[in-house]
């Protein structure tokens, strides 16, 4: 039999719906963004989040069922992300489906974000485990070694900013548009590595730190500015995305040598990124390992990797009920 | 026909069911996170009565002002019970709602911890000018009388939403009032 999910997204910017069979064919997607909005002011504003959030979730719900030519009474499950993001903004998804499977007395699934982007490469081709999954997000920048479905063991994770909070900050610092990743990614093509930035951390272990490259770039620019010289924004976008992504790239070869697993999965908004995909294919040749990278559209937030990442849950019935909370933390591993 | 009321603009969260005219069901709770609770208090009320959701033919809610996630909590709940059962909703300001208990012309408020949510009434109980939000400073020195009593009459309430026109689920959003810093900015 086949089963249908409707979920629902809406940790951060974006409200998504999507109707989603067997937990790998989207049926229909609908995602609003708020970026624009929040473009404006540099960042995600969370009030003006959840506001939004509200206004369009009615519509978004019409635009998934009408895309998919499906009714709510057809669904198996309601799932949402609950966790982590923004608690105001997940609170305006959660209690929508937490209305809908009353309504129509369908199970509950509460879907962990993260774990939501690691399930969209199932949308793409049909995870095999054991796997490294390597999740590089605004919130996130964690390896993991995934045994079977829902079995995750870490292997290192950030000691301070993610990476794409690196991003954001590092383009903001040189005057690049919000979201910061494809502002740098942009940029960085029409420059050269010509500036030398400090290499993050220790050599051997998993862990992962943002924070000194960040501070590297902040501080350069502002010695510049200072000195009224001309920072070549293109040849600084192209050396710090490399040294961010090469810092990927070298702990993922460690854990691909030291494991001996021969598959890799990327997830998260970072994932987006070209520069990555092309470094992680080089790698994964020299490694004889397979790469899954999702499209674009299932790197970033959408619903389609919450239907994904219900599926599993639905299939062992873990199911939640109307008291089902919002956290803006979230461990992959617990 | 029944018609449900819905209102999580303060600290307690109410369910109201009208029957005929008149006020069937109560369920009330007293709670810091409404998200946590509403839906199982709206199936207590509707189990307890014998009917489902099928068998209201309106909703009401109180769109605010008050606690932004609290409002928004009762706005997307009618949101997604008006859109997808094709219930009709109306939304009435609890500002409004208060007004009703009052003859005349009148200033009546509701207090939160910062300040005075207002609103100016006239004796039909519509509006007159906006809503606006006093901060405890601005109150004191405030020239004429807010009445903040903070009970309504849902009797009251129901017969004066009788004959209003119910809203496209879609367009139904909360009353904030206040002003973010960013906007402010």
């Amino acid at each position: 039999m086949d089963v249908y999910i409707l979920a629902i997204e809406s940790s951060c910017d974006e409200t998504s719906m999507a109707v989603v069979k067997n937990g790998c064919e989207v049926i229909s997607l609908s995602i609003t963004t708020q970026m624009d909005t929040h473009a404006k002011f540099g960042g995600v504003v969370p009030e003006i989040a959840s506001r939004m959030h509200t206004e369009v979730i009615t519509l978004v719900l019409e635009d998934c069922l009408e895309k998919a030519n499906m009714k709510i009474e057809e669904m198996d499950a309601i799932a949402v992300t609950n966790k982590p993001g923004l608690t105001g903004s997940l609170m305006v998804g959660v209690e929508a489906a937490k209305t809908l499977a009353f309504l129509y007395n369908k199970p509950l699934i509460a879907v962990n974000h993260l774990i939501g982007h690691i399930y969209a490469n199932n949308l793409e081709s049909k995870m095999e485990y054991p796997l490294l999954a390597l999740i590089v997000s605004g919130g996130h920048t964690e390896l993991l070694i995934m045994e079977d479905d829902y079995k995750f063991k870490r292997l290192g994770e950030t000691q301070d900013d993610a990476i794409g909070e690196a991003f954001d900050k590092v383009a903001r610092v040189m005057g690049l548009s919000y979201p910061g990743g494809p502002s740098i990614e942009a940029l960085a093509k029409t420059g050269k590595h010509t500036y030398e930035l400090p290499k993050p951390v220790k050599e051997q272990d998993y862990n992962f730190s943002y924070s000194g490259l960040k501070s590297a770039v902040i501080n350069l620019v502002n010695k510049e500015k200072k000195q009224k010289k001309e920072i070549n924004k293109a040849d600084l976008a192209c050396s710090f995305q490399e040294v961010a992504i090469d810092e990927l790239v070298r702990k993922v070869e460690l854990a691909l040598k030291n494991t001996n697993i021969k598959k890799l999965v990327v997830a998260g908004g970072v994932s987006a990124n070209k520069y990555l995909k092309a470094k992680m294919e080089e790698l994964c040749k020299k490694y004889q390992a397979s790469l899954l990278i999702p499209r674009m559209l299932y790197c970033t937030d959408n619903a389609a990797m919450i239907g994904a990442a219900a599926y599993p849950k639905y299939l062992r019935k873990e199911f939640s009920d109307y008291s089902l909370d919002v956290s803006s933390s979230a461990d992959i591993c617990s | 026909m029944y018609t449900l009321y819905i209102d999580t603009h303060d600290k307690e969260l109410v369910f109201v069911l009208f029957r005929d005219n008149e006020v069937l069901a109560q369920k009330r709770r007293v709670s810091e996170k409404h998200s946590k609770y509403a839906i199982s208090l709206l199936d207590e009320i509707l189990k307890d009565n014998k009917i489902t959701i099928d068998d209201v033919g309106e909703i009401i809610v109180v769109n605010g002002p008050g606690s932004f996630t609290g409002v928004r909590i009762g706005c997307v709940i009618a949101k997604v019970i008006s859109y997808t059962k094709k219930i009709p909703v109306k939304a009435i300001s609890y500002l409004q709602a208060e007004a009703l208990s009052y003859e005349g012309e009148v200033i009546v408020g509701i207090a939160d911890k910062n300040g005075v949510y207002g609103g100016k009434f006239d004796r039909e109980h519509k509006l007159l000018g906006d809503y606006f939000y006093l901060s405890k400073e601005e109150y004191k020195n405030y020239k004429e009388k807010i009445i903040i009593e903070g009970k309504i009459d849902l009797n009251k309430v129901y017969l004066y939403m009788k004959d209003k026109d119910s809203i496209n689920p879609h367009v139904l959003k909360p009353i904030y009032v206040k002003r973010l810093e960013v906007e402010n900015g």
